[in-house]
């Protein structure tokens, strides 16, 4: 429906785009490998467009449900493959988010720019890995003109987070970028934290090349040795040192092929990490520890207003220290004055669906036996005649069932249960 | 114009808490057959109110949860209409005969039982959850729910039955997920003793929780404070409870605890240090138990113990409790 | 009748439902006899806004009435004006006693209806009778009636529509033509019915607002047709209660009501197998009527394919219209120039002449960015904003365009004989502000009407007293 004129215009700015960055770093091709997956295919440039909406394909009906079904069973598989026995997992983590500020990231080929896109999706990402990380924290430091530029202490409130990078003129991208001094200021901002906590850096890196003022192996080194797990996007293509900062520290390494690519590998690390056995270390692993944390009392609108800690302006509502008696504006936070940690505690109920995740649901390939003939959850009515030509994983009829209830559920509340609702619908009857 | 909206209600169909809230010895008896005849009359104001309004009944059972009638299902199953007459408006004469139906369908299957299992309110919550995520995100193909996508969706839960202690990770996911989509909860505890986990639901997704006092003017408090759609509730003084209880109880003597030991892996809660996580197993350094040993304040969680009556697992401590801490 | 339409803007600004004001209007004791039917006081109340809704559904269990100031306190400090506006509405439409400053209670008629529509029961007999099940002949179905409603309404816009251009479409009946010459909508020009520039305006309209508009004239001639108001509105209360697919019997009404079956069936809002038939079925039209949200089903394509959007503009001028529908082809003919016309699609562009051509018609651009906003495609919803606004822009300056040139009476001073009098007359003037045009050169001036009784008395002084 769209007309064809407007679809051809993006694709031949693209191309330019594409071309003239190549033409800037003509010298290092073979780093375009990475960026490059189906190596065959010659250059980016010569490369027919393809985005994700292309890689789905109509029936002969021209429906896209089969192509969507595909998209669901995808994720379907993703979820069984991850280990069903608990596995420890981090729940009180740090981040610092190392973002490229450098020329390279008003490059054009992800829309508007990958700076905006990059900013976007930080935010994005910052919202929902506070959701899911309650009780952690993030830090974000910049790299332009060849230095680090730390945007925003360590913090555990969004707000605050969210603020240091909703000025996009402030954050204007300008000059080459520096791993290394960017890495180490945010390895020194991590460097008090108890050893329970994870320590983590990601980096949304648009740059080729990095200036550095000396040995980045060095600072590879100590970050080995202080366990700080490097996770890193990269924007252009592969580079070596990327890929060895995070092999060697047990990060993820991943190049954005396209915008929605980006998004997934940034979303990916939102949840919590499974906890390193690495016993490389000196200190064995120490990874468990025994936290004081205060539980604070909500105070209503109505109580006397007190000056609070946090800010300095007098509130009414608030929570106060349990141990000093402060007044504290929010909760999660770190006690201003006797540096308690306050939690509430939603705040812990919020991490425990990592820890007692649903087990996945069985997909339902014959109807013997088969009593019910609404979804257990939503009440939808189920299909009774399976549908022809599923993928492996797809239930012909739209159903999956819960091992512990022997529940069905349809495909739409399989989703919600295990991406959402974290409990079984069918088990806490 | 102003939006339709949706309403899930759950009710909690405990017969032995009926029972006593039935008792001529209470301040204000409530059977449940007045109750159900003033919720009946509720859920046709909210039908009257416009004629978008869609609306979905779940029953909370012993054991068991059950969807007694749903708007979107109902159309279709014309089979069993109710005989048409002239003096009542066919949708309210419609969603009366089919919940009375159905929850005396339920009633009647529990005869058997000679112990009853607990209520569990959460199953229910979970299927309106379920059910209003359906509302959001219609199959493709039908074209008949347009408006209901926009709607604005939320939960009332009319509560008899006391706090499930073993439900609270439950309660506390479903409390997240109705932040996620959007869904106000609100809560009317119409018998029985407060109950925190609810009281934290409605606080956490902007609702109110409300302890029916007068259970004489059930109906005016249902019309006044549970009637008003969420679009318009900043402009009325529904109340909502002030203070919420956010402390936790420890895993291991069930106090409750301003000051908490927590693990690191699994979140257990303890009210002084221990060497081992009870709960998974994990060893603390001994440095660790030291440290918060010296630091630990002076008087160790004397709250808990002076109050101390026995709580179930991982309970939140109840109002009252609070109450008299402060 | 542009003093009607303004007002219907008007309302909607406040989003008031254009049949309320004229319930004002009408007496303590025919408002007291609408409401003693249960089927009248839900519409009713179904059209007041969430406010007023809320604050009826508050007083509605209450069985004494209780002081204003006990409900303003359960009214936050935002909701004071909103509160206030309410509770002044429900007071003129007595469904509030009178004395609303100390205290607050429903009307008893109205009190008493309502209970009994929302608890049921009674005898009232209100909520239609439905007709015995006939084994011989099947109630039409719901399709059938929304195809019938359809082909009714568009029957009536698609006369209006093309009425100027010679074509010679099916013609309404007698009533109908009646009725929108009646509205200002259409007039007789040269023994022609043609249609009028609120026409025009009309037929941009939602079919929800032009439904109402049509059925207020209605209202409004029914005292001249000696009928009874109070029973034409209940009766199109009841409707409006009804169930769609289901046959009603006409045992139950009024003569007045047997009447209006006839005109009902014109405009399309009820089905019957034969005049004389002792049964009739409302459509979609009718039981929709005190709803605001689901489209009827005139808004919906033949094919049923699309909800309500069909037309996708672009930055370029370009409009693609995916309809089959003549109508909305016709409407669209209005206002943009049509290049080509596809089984299912119209393309065309906005263009300053198609623009202009609706201006003149009465059309204003604020009308045409609405239409196109009401029936964007579902694709053009994902843009922000939803219309490119270049296309907004230029409508919007297109009509300023026209507005270039502004008439306005007044008077010419001229052959002063020296310049001393011209001058001393025109700072006169000057001081009183009521000088539009000057030229020293030429020795003249022009002032407004409003000044030419002093301008003039004072030019006779001056003459009289110098010479």
């Amino acid at each position: 429906m769209n007309s064809g004129s407007d679809s051809d215009s993006f694709d031949e700015g693209d191309l330019t785009a594409r071309g003239r960055k190549a033409k800037g770093k003509s010298g290092s091709r073979a780093n375009e490998k990475g960026k490059q997956k189906a190596k065959d295919q010659g250059y980016a440039w010569e490369a027919t467009y393809t985005r994700s909406w292309d890689t789905v394909q109509e029936d002969e009906a021209g429906s896209l449900t089969g192509a969507v079904a595909e998209l669901l069973a995808r994720g379907r598989r993703r979820r069984l493959l991850a280990p069903a026995a608990a596995i420890r997992r981090t729940i009180i983590r740090h981040l610092v988010l190392l973002l490229d500020l450098s020329a390279a990231m008003s490059d054009r080929d992800m829309r508007p720019t990958r700076f905006d896109l990059s900013l976007e999706y930080a935010r994005e990402f910052i919202t929902e890995w506070f959701d899911q990380n309650p009780l952690g924290q993030i830090g974000i430091v910049g790299m332009r003109g060849g230095i680090g530029e730390r945007v925003c202490e360590m913090s555990g409130n969004p707000q605050d987070v969210l603020k240091a990078i909703s000025e996009r003129h402030k954050l204007e991208p300008i000059g080459e970028p520096s791993l290394q001094n960017a890495i180490e200021m945010a390895r020194s901002s991590m460097s008090h934290l108890p050893t329970h906590s994870s320590r983590e850096m990601l980096v949304i890196f648009g740059s080729l090349t990095t200036v550095d003022p000396g040995n980045i192996y060095e600072t590879l080194s100590s970050c080995v040795k202080d366990r700080i797990r490097i996770s890193l996007v990269a924007l252009a293509a592969e580079t070596k040192i990327c890929r060895e900062l995070c092999d060697k520290t047990g990060g993820t390494f991943g190049v954005a092929m396209n915008e929605g690519h980006f998004k997934d590998l940034l979303f990916e690390l939102i949840p919590p990490p499974a906890q390193q056995h690495t016993g490389a270390g000196a200190g064995g692993k120490m990874s468990a520890d025994l936290m004081m944390m205060g539980f604070p009392q909500r105070l209503p609108d109505t109580a006397p207003a007190a000056l609070c800690v946090c800010h300095a302006q007098m509130r009414a509502a608030g929570f106060l220290c349990p141990r000093c008696g402060a007044r504290l504006c929010d909760a999660p936070t770190d006690c201003d004055v006797c540096g308690l940690m306050i939690v509430s505690s939603p705040h812990l109920a919020r991490s425990y669906h990592h820890l007692f995740p649903v087990k996945p649901y069985s997909v339902v390939t014959t109807l013997d036996g088969v009593t019910s003939t609404t979804c257990h959850a939503c009440a939808r009515p189920l299909e009774d005649t399976p549908s022809a030509n599923v993928s492996e994983g797809v239930s012909p009829f739209d159903r999956y069932r819960c091992q512990d209830c022997k529940s069905d559920f349809c495909t739409e509340c399989d989703v919600f249960v295990h991406d959402v609702l974290h409990c079984c619908p069918g088990c806490e009857t | 114009m102003d939006r339709s909206c949706h309403l899930s209600l759950i009710i909690d169909l405990s017969p032995s808490q009926w029972h006593l809230s039935a008792q001529p010895t209470n301040p204000h008896p409530l059977s449940f057959q007045t109750f159900l005849s003033l919720v009946l009359t509720f859920l046709n104001s909210h039908i009257a109110a416009k004629h978008e309004n869609t609306l979905a009944v779940f029953g909370a059972l012993p054991g068991k949860s059950t969807m007694l009638y749903s708007s979107l299902d109902a159309d279709s199953s014309n089979t069993n209409d109710p005989p048409a007459d002239a003096n009542s408006y066919r949708p309210f004469k419609f969603v009366n005969t089919i919940v009375t139906k159905n929850i005396q369908k339920e009633l009647d299957l529990l005869e058997g039982l000679t112990e009853e299992p607990p209520v569990t309110l959460v199953g229910a919550l979970t299927m309106a959850l379920c059910y209003i995520n359906r509302l959001a995100h219609p199959p493709p193909g039908s074209v008949a729910t347009e408006t209901t996508t926009e709607a604005d969706a939320r939960i009332l839960i009319l509560s008899v039955s006391p706090d499930l202690s073993a439900s609270y990770i439950p309660v506390m996911n479903s409390i997240f997920s109705a932040q996620k989509l959007r869904v106000t909860i609100d809560v009317c505890k119409v018998y029985g003793e407060e109950t925190v986990f609810l009281q934290q639901a409605a606080h956490l997704t902007g609702g109110s929780y409300i302890y029916l006092e007068r259970r004489d003017a059930f109906l005016q408090y249902l019309t006044m404070s549970f009637l008003p759609p969420p679009s318009i509730r900043h402009m009325m003084a529904v109340p909502r409870q002030d203070k919420v209880d956010f402390r936790a109880a420890c895993f291991c003597h069930k106090n409750i605890v301003d000051i908490g030991f927590v693990c690191s892996v699994c979140l257990s809660i303890f009210c002084s240090p221990v060497p081992v996580c009870s709960t998974c197993r994990t060893k603390f350094p001994m440095k660790t138990l030291q440290r918060l040993n010296a630091s630990r304040p002076s008087i160790p969680p004397a709250n808990g113990v002076s109050n101390g009556s026995p709580r179930p697992p991982s309970a939140r401590p109840s109002q009252g409790m609070s109450a008299s801490l402060r | 009748m542009p003093s009607a339409t303004g007002k219907a803007e008007e309302q909607q600004e406040r989003s008031l439902h254009a049949l309320l004001p004229f319930l004002q209007t009408q007496s303590q004791t025919s408002l007291t006899r609408l409401y003693q039917r249960p089927s009248s006081c839900l519409p009713i109340f179904r059209l007041l806004g969430a406010v007023e809704r809320q604050l009826v559904m508050n007083l509605l269990w209450l069985e004494s009435s209780i002081p204003t100031a006990t409900m303003s306190s359960w009214v936050t400090k935002e909701g004071k004006t909103h509160f206030d506006d309410a509770l002044d509405l429900l007071t003129r439409l007595h469904i509030l006693t009178n004395n609303v400053t100390t205290k607050l209670g429903l009307s008893p008629a109205f009190k008493s209806s309502m209970r009994q529509a929302i608890t049921g029961g009674g005898t009232s007999v209100s909520f239609g009778v439905p007709a015995e099940s006939d084994d011989k002949r099947h109630a039409p179905s719901i399709d059938a009636l929304d195809a019938y409603a359809l082909e009714r309404w568009e029957t009536i816009l698609h006369y209006m529509v093309s009425s100027g251009t010679g074509q010679m479409p099916v013609k309404p009946s007698q009533g109908v033509l009646f009725l929108l010459q009646r509205n200002g909508l259409m007039a007789m020009n040269q023994g022609q019915l043609q249609i009028t520039s609120s026409g025009f305006q009309f037929l941009l309209h939602t079919p929800h607002a032009q439904l109402w508009e049509l059925l207020l004239q209605y209202l409004q001639m029914v005292e001249e047709r000696q009928m009874d108001l109070v029973e034409v509105l209940s009766f199109l209360f009841m409707l409006s209660t009804m169930e769609l697919g289901r046959e009603y019997s006409t045992e139950n009404l009024s003569d007045t009501q047997r009447a209006m079956l006839e005109d009902l069936r014109d405009y399309g809002l009820i089905w019957q197998r034969k005049a004389s038939s002792r049964r009739f079925s409302p459509t979609r039209l009718a039981t929709t009527l005190t709803s605001s949200l689901p489209p009827l089903p005139t808004a919906t394509n033949t094919g049923g394919a699309q909800e309500q959007g069909f037309i996708v503009l672009e930055t370029n001028y370009r409009l693609y219209a995916y309809t089959d529908n003549p109508l909305q082809t016709a409407v669209l003919n209005l206002f943009v120039s049509v290049r080509s016309r596809f089984p299912n699609l119209v393309v065309g562009a906005i263009t300053r002449e198609s623009v202009r051509k609706a201006l003149l018609n009465g059309i204003t651009a604020d009308q045409i960015i609405s239409y196109l906003t009401t029936y964007a495609h579902p694709q053009m919803r994902k843009n922000k904003p939803l219309l490119p606004v270049t296309v907004q822009d230029q409508i919007r300056l297109w009509e300023l365009e026209r507005n270039r040139i502004k008439a306005q009476e007044g008077f010419l001073y001229t052959a002063f004989a020296s310049q001393a009098d011209y001058e001393y007359v025109l700072n006169y003037a000057r001081q009183l502000d009521v000088v539009l045009w000057e030229n020293t050169a030429k020795r003249c001036f022009f002032g407004s009407v409003e000044g030419h009784a002093n301008i003039r008395g004072f030019i006779e002084r001056r003459t009289g007293g110098g010479g």
